[in-house]
């Protein structure tokens, strides 16, 4: 039974963070949630890191503070540094949903958690560095527009005390450590996975239980080495954890999503207008088809964010993409694409953009061709243009 | 009139006057490099102490730039507020842009300005940072490489500061910024790109590539004009990091590198021919007494003599007198540092002390830090025993001096049969059965974690030097830093270098070498090799550098085997000198450290900045280049005329036996004399003769 006002949320700043959000939606669906599934994403990522986003989550929101010209976007000129927070904080702008669960990129579902919609805003878990103050990777809240102007405003007078979001929510909801204790979460729904516990017969005793894991600090999961050791005696707690995650990162999207998927067209057309600016709708068809064919990649197999995707199902009855390489495919949707006679023009500026950013995310992955278009003898001919 | 030991160097030939020669008025440096107050690695000291000669050069014009660290400033900066108006514009213009920039003083010598930035606090510009360098220069930065995501961070806000400096000045000033390693170079590239008028030098201690490719086991010094650099660094998945580092190379008004060494690696792997080799120097510590250098050495070696007989309890059959310390200390790099020719070289000389019958023994340290499990029982318990014995024979010397002073105070010469009871003899035998061992001793002091992979003791395991009583050539692996406070050798690093004999350093990749350096100026004769930048920097500068304690070992142009044999044939004629040669060998070494004093290889970075102020701007400053065809006060090889030069004296002096009176040794070793050979035989670090002129200032001159 799906419940269509109410929603997880998730966040991916960077293409990196794409992949927990990944994670992040995968096992929510896994888990068999009847909850709508966002993921808000900036503006930087890229369109790859996208794709297989929106083939998990129910929507995918391009959130831009810098766009959107109201009272943010002055908050932000006057506090540069808290960029990610207000970009964190537009989620209480969902408002198309009563209530949403919010999930930083970097936790990992362990099972059904649907349950945590019976709580009221703003229900948090402790964070086990300070538990007088929650931890902003997990909290129940209600989108409001007027929330939101507050949170800015509150933002842009005291600023953050961690120079982070969870500083600001902590300090807006200041009352959270003594008022309610229904609105403070049971540690295992935010269960650090990298933490010291220094109460440790605690963790062996109720560690088993967790239900939301999160992979705290810097070394997110993402940067580990996919093959855990394989000695299972050996391993520590957080090894186990980070096996799991690049277990769901590995797994093909389960069968529910592609029900649900189909499920949604049935659902949503008539319904109210909840379909979302989201990005795919915007971007014109042919830059969607001509992007993974173009790839001049070395081996694309060793792409990390290229995880196996189903075949898209696009329920606006779209065209379905190019299988990748098929010439075919490729040429049938520049075929399609010309006939409307003014993006043929643009085709070509875009493309090669497009290209330019194709290649610098190579490089970000490590991947750069540095025996060929990348070799030093080509970025020496860009320095020489300044140095006289 | 008798030369002061410490003019040796200063009096080969006159110095230039050049403090007056040129304006530094209203010029100012910036010195950028990650490693300012920041412990990281080597190039910490290099800053650490060249800081109190640049605050004497500069004043108040020098700023440090380095990222902050909460915990480094709690222990070693003192924040204060900016005496200079501009940069206090420049830091509150910053800090009201979402940047947390602190300014203080670096609590070491000269206590010089450091510029703090906390480069984690701006993370949220990376990814539009990234965008701009991705843009002007088509490099990208891997999201998984956090060093070099840092890099990108301090760049672009030194880049910031550097900018805002020049935007905040009311008059256009000449600024000299100076950056050290590939982690600040993108600082470089930036400056001019964005065409900021300040001149900027590049110095790079090694190159990443090249530490890469020494490790790699390729025939590193023999292919260098051959790699494809592009390849090799990005098959080594470190291509950004180098692109880096060439372009900072590529943009710099002046590209300096540490070593001749270097320099010729930077070349091939750079791709650009570096303008200067500007040493390491090190802030050398002068004694009022002159030999006091030689009872530091006495009192350390005394030290090291109680930890070996402990080590050794049990197998104690060597004479400590005619034992020789030899140590190789640093960063376990097995086959960078050289520690398995080393080794090599150990074996042979085991050999050819046994059959030539020697009675010198030696005891080879290694210092190299690896993972264990703390010290090993066993070398515990050997400084137990020892102390133990100690403690008997003090207690039996009580009773003894007891008895004896009740004898005489009854006026009665002590029955020398009653001396000693019964009770004394058990308790003197008891702490003899306590010395027995059923093994050897041992060869590592701690447990180390990878014992059976363990290169060092594997090394050893296959050429078979155990410690058993017929070898020669004893070894003691400690893998862990020294430390005054440690229960076994309660030693720190210093001390226990002076207790040595001879520090041996075979590297293979060795940009610079602070260790043979710091043996030097300690008067510690050492090895080096011909492939670091201490052993090229001392064959240019002596005409006879093994006469003065510095061996340098050729591993350029030999092979392995070859090497090991001179490496061997050094050691062997080290243990054939008599007592009274290493003194005087020790007085040579220690004359050396003249040389080494940032008071003179300063020069080599004044230069540097002189250049790159008259490269940058040149209506205001020019810069004369030194004429290289000419240099000044030496002559190579050593004429044949001169008196003999230490070396000569060396092999000239015969075996003189130990019991030979210490008090003849000033009459042979003559400060007067000495400093003429020096004259002769060391060439003065740098005359400068350049000319760095303001153009104000000479015209003011002709008006």
């Amino acid at each position: 039974m799906a419940v269509e006002d109410q929603a997880f949320v998730t966040l991916a700043t960077t293409d990196a963070y794409c992949m927990g959000a990944l994670v992040v939606g995968k096992s929510l669906r896994r888990h068999g949630t009847s909850r709508r599934t966002v993921v808000m994403v900036s503006p930087n990522v890229s369109l790859e890191a996208r794709r297989p986003l929106e083939s998990v989550f129910d929507e995918v929101v391009q959130v831009d503070v810098l766009d959107s010209g109201d009272r943010a976007h002055l908050s932000w000129l006057g506090r540069p540094e808290l960029g990610v927070t207000f970009t964190k904080l537009h989620c209480w702008t969902l408002v198309r949903y009563r209530k949403c669960v919010f999930l930083d990129a970097d936790t990992l579902v362990m099972c059904n958690v649907d349950e945590l919609f019976e709580r009221e805003e703003l229900s948090a878990a402790p964070d086990p560095g300070w538990p007088d103050c929650f931890n902003s990777g997990v909290f129940v809240f209600r989108p409001s527009f007027d929330t939101h102007t507050r949170l800015l405003e509150h933002a842009a007078q005291h600023g953050s005390f961690d120079g982070g979001d969870q500083g600001l929510l902590n300090s807006f909801f200041s009352d959270w450590a003594v008022t309610d204790i229904r609105r403070h979460l049971p540690f295992v729904y935010n269960l650090s996975a990298n933490a010291f516990y220094t109460y440790l017969p605690a963790f062996h005793r109720y560690g088993h239980g967790a239900k939301i894991v999160h992979f705290l600090g810097g070394a997110k999961p993402w940067h580990s080495c996919s093959n855990p050791p394989a000695n299972q005696d050996s391993r520590s707690q957080l090894d186990q954890y980070l096996s799991l995650w690049w277990a769901e990162h590995h797994s093909q999207s389960p069968p529910t999503v592609r029900k649900h998927s189909q499920l949604t067209p049935a659902l949503t057309p008539p319904g109210p207008p909840h379909t979302p600016p989201s990005v795919t709708d915007s971007l014109p068809p042919e830059v969607r088809d001509l992007l993974p064919p173009r790839t001049p990649l070395p081996a694309p197999t060793d792409l990390t964010l290229h995880v196996p995707l189903p075949a898209p199902q696009t329920p606006d009855g779209m065209e379905t993409d190019p299988p990748p390489g098929g010439e075919d495919g490729h040429s049938g949707a520049e075929a399609s694409s010309s006939t409307s006679g003014a993006t043929t023009e643009d085709e070509q500026p875009v493309e090669s953009q497009e290209e330019r950013k194709l290649q610098r995310r190579m490089w970000e992955e490590g991947h750069m061709d540095y025996l060929g278009r990348d070799a030093f003898q080509n970025i020496m001919k860009k320095l020489d243009r300044f140095l006289k | 009139m008798p030369l002061a030991r410490s003019l040796s160097v200063t009096s080969l030939s006159g110095l230039d006057d050049w403090d007056e020669e040129f304006d530094l008025e209203d010029a100012v440096l910036f010195e950028i490099a990650w490693e300012v107050a920041n412990k990281v690695g080597g190039i910490y000291t290099v800053i650490q102490t060249k800081a109190r000669l640049t605050c004497e050069e500069w004043g108040e014009n020098y700023f440090l730039v380095g990222p902050y660290t909460e915990a480094n400033v709690r222990t070693q900066v003192e924040l204060i507020e900016p005496s200079n108006p501009a940069l206090i514009r420049t830091i509150d213009k910053m800090n009201a842009s979402g940047c947390k920039v602190y300014f203080g003083r670096w609590l070491i010598e000269g206590s010089p300005y450091v510029v703090l930035i906390d480069v984690g606090f701006t993370a949220w510009s990376l990814d539009r940072w990234k965008s701009e360098l991705w843009e002007s220069c088509g490099i990208g930065v891997p999201w998984f490489d956090r060093e070099a995501n840092d890099a990108v961070l301090f760049g672009f806000l030194t880049a910031w500061l550097l900018g805002e400096y020049v935007a905040q000045c009311e008059e256009p000033p000449h600024v000299l910024a100076h950056f050290h390693e590939w982690l600040s170079g993108l600082g470089l590239m930036l400056c001019r790109q964005r065409q900021l008028p300040i001149a900027t030098i590049f110095t790079t201690h090694a190159t990443l590539l090249g530490r890469y490719l020494c490790a790699g086991n390729v025939d590193f010094y023999n292919k260098l004009a051959e790699f494809n650099v592009d390849k090799e660094a990005g098959d080594r998945q470190i291509y950004h990091r180098y692109c880096l580092e060439r372009a900072a190379a590529r943009c710099a008004h002046v590209f300096t590198t540490v070593s001749q060494i270097t320099a010729i690696e930077a070349e091939f792997l750079l791709k650009r021919k570096p303008d200067f080799v500007t040493p390491n120097g090190l802030n050398v510590k002068k004694f009022s007494a002159m030999h006091e250098f030689q009872n530091l050495h006495a009192q350390s070696k005394n030290r090291i003599n109680e930890f070996v007989r402990g080590h050794f309890y049990g197998h104690l059959d060597f004479n400590l007198d005619k034992t020789l310390f030899l140590f190789i200390a640093g960063r376990y790099e097995f086959s960078n540092k050289g520690a398995d020719v080393f080794l090599e070289a150990l074996a042979r000389l085991n050999y050819l002390l046994r059959v030539n019958h020697s009675d010198v023994t030696v005891v080879a340290f290694f210092i190299m830090p690896a993972r264990t499990n703390n010290f090993n029982v066993e070398t515990l318990k050997g400084q137990a025993v020892r102390k133990q014995l100690g403690d008997t024979a003090h207690t039996v010397k009580e009773r003894f001096g007891k008895k004896l002073y009740e004898s005489l105070l009854v006026g009665q010469l002590p029955d020398m049969s009653k001396m000693l009871d019964k009770e004394d003899f058990t308790m003197m035998k008891r702490a003899i059965f306590a010395t027995q061992r059923q093994c050897q001793p041992p060869i590592c002091t701690h447990n180390m974690l990878e014992d059976s992979s363990d290169p060092i003791l594997t090394c050893i395991r296959r050429i078979g030097l155990f410690n058993s009583a017929s070898d020669r050539v004893k070894v003691i692996f400690h893998p862990e830093f020294l430390s005054s406070t440690s229960p076994l050798l309660p030693m720190d690093y210093e001390e226990f270098v002076r207790g040595c004999h001879l520090g041996v350093f075979p590297s293979y990749y060795e940009p610079w070498g602070y260790t043979p350096a710091e043996c030097t100026v300690m008067g510690i004769p050492s090895i080096s090799t011909n492939l670091s930048g201490f052993g090229c920097f001392m064959e240019e500068h002596i005409a006879d550098p093994s006469a003065y304690g510095i061996y340098i070992l050729d591993r350029r142009y030999r092979g392995v085997d070859e090497s090991c044999n001179q490496l061997t044939t050094f050691l062997y004629q080290f243990c054939q000198q008599s007592r009274r040669q290493r003194i005087i060998q020790r007085n040579r070494t220690e004359r050396l450290s003249d040389l080494l004093d940032w008071k003179y290889l300063g020069r080599y970075y004044i230069s540097a900045r002189h250049m790159a102020l008259a490269k940058a701007y040149p209506d205001t400053y020019m810069y004369e280049p030194h004429d290289e065809s000419q240099p000044s006060g030496f002559r190579y090889p050593r004429p044949a005329s001169v008196p003999p030069s230490p070396a000569h004296s060396l092999h000239s002096s015969p075996h003189h036996s130990e019991a030979e009176d210490n008090a003849d040794e000033d009459e042979r070793y003559d400060e007067d004399l000495e400093a003429e050979k020096d004259r002769l035989n060391i060439r003065q670090p740098f005359a400068l003769p350049h000319r760095l002129l303001t153009h104000n200032n000479s015209n003011s001159q002709k008006n």
